[in-house]
């Protein structure tokens, strides 16, 4: 009797044991997994409004481009090729390169509210606005393209660009060093083609600043 | 009785960390075929002689390109939801590698997923490439400075072509 109860208890703490070192193995896969530590920081803007856009949009495209992925980008640079010597400096430099781009139906279906929550992330001391440009086209919603610059003691230290038209909206945070003048050695990455338009709309308010400082 | 009940509840007790690990210890590129297997009901066409390709791969491109992985899903047309099969994706390669891209077309009915993997001097690419009918899943491991050089030599080819067709 004695021996059939050590039985039977040895074999209850076996099994319990066994379950619970099954159960924290599950746990610790789930854990280690789920957890993705080794993913880079995502875009930094409100995740409800990245959500909602993704959900209505027809097309969307997500760039993420961390340090590590940047570095070896940069390896496909050649040095030989003054170009890409430039775009090879240039990106080396950067912490970070998200693109968001989204294709809608049709118009109307985000909202001036959620731009204006994007824009609202970025009004902090660091980030000052640099393009505000407002396109407005007869019978079309207007189109709108904001530049924002992140500024670290003195030097460029991010850029926030945000293209919206009726159909499309498009999103490029650059983060790490980088001047206005350089935009244009990262066309060629992919999704960053918005930055030929900033390039215009920054060139086209340079131009009116100068104007309007020459008027003075 | 008392023997075969102990050997009972011994065996019993092993099922459970054995199922654990059966059901979700797979994990990397197998991980994720055979995930899409069991999530969608159907079945990856094997590539024959990819070990052999895999191998030519690597010394056609003096190391550049090692370590294929492909698997081919036929007359993919299930409906997908892309956020579940991110997660899904991202669970299975587990930590270290990061999402590149993310692309969703028509309303998710095509999809594109690219995730990265750092390998010392080396990178893992994990591709999955869903249009609508087919549903494709390829990993590989680059070296970017062999691969380099080996694209560095079409690019010379190229330009001794054009060239010569000048003259």
């Amino acid at each position: 009797m004695r021996m059939r109860g050590i039985g039977l208890r040895c074999a209850g703490v076996m099994l319990g044991a066994v379950l619970t070192a099954g159960g924290s193995l599950g746990m610790a896969q789930a854990a280690g997994s789920g957890s993705g530590s080794g993913m880079p920081e995502g875009l930094p803007l409100p995740p409800a409004v990245e959500k909602e856009l993704a959900a209505k949009a027809v097309d969307v495209t997500e760039v993420t481009l961390g340090k590590n992925m940047l570095d070896f980008a940069a390896k496909f640079m050649k040095d030989k090729d003054e170009d890409e010597a430039k775009a090879r400096k240039l990106i080396q430099g950067l912490k970070g390169i998200y693109v968001r781009e989204y294709t809608f139906e049709k118009e109307g279906d985000y909202s001036m509210d959620q731009i204006k929550q994007l824009r609202a992330y970025f009004e902090t001391s660091e980030w000052s606005p640099v393009v505000h440009e407002v396109e407005r086209r007869k019978g079309a919603a207007a189109e709108t393209t904001d530049v924002m610059v992140k500024t670290v003691n003195g030097e460029t230290q991010g850029m926030f660009i945000l293209s919206a038209e009726p159909k499309e909206l498009s999103i490029v945070l650059i983060l790490g060093p980088i001047r206005m003048d350089e935009l244009g050695e990262l066309r060629g990455i992919g999704g960053l083609h918005v930055l030929k338009d900033v390039e215009k709309s920054t060139k086209k308010a340079g131009k009116e600043k100068d104007k309007d400082g020459g008027a003075e | 009785m008392r023997r075969f009940l102990f050997v009972f509840v011994c065996f019993f007790a092993l099922l459970v960390p054995v199922g654990v690990l059966a059901s979700g210890g797979e994990g990397g590129f197998d991980g994720v075929v055979r995930s899409i297997e069991t999530q969608y009901h159907v079945h990856a066409t094997r590539i024959p002689f990819l070990g052999l390709i895999s191998f030519v791969s690597r010394k056609a491109t003096h190391g550049g390109v090692s370590n294929l992985h492909v698997a081919e899903f036929e007359h993919f047309d299930a409906a997908m939801d892309g956020e579940e099969l991110n997660r899904m994706v991202q669970q299975k390669l587990g930590a270290g590698w990061e999402r590149m891209i993310r692309e969703t077309r028509r309303n998710g009915a095509e999809q594109t997923l690219i995730f990265v993997h750092p390998e010392g001097a080396r990178m893992g690419m994990f591709v999955l490439d869903a249009d609508g009918h087919d549903l494709n899943v390829v990993q590989v491991s680059v070296d970017p400075d062999h691969l380099n050089e080996s694209v560095g030599k079409y690019d010379r080819h190229e330009k001794s072509d054009k060239d010569d067709d000048k003259e």
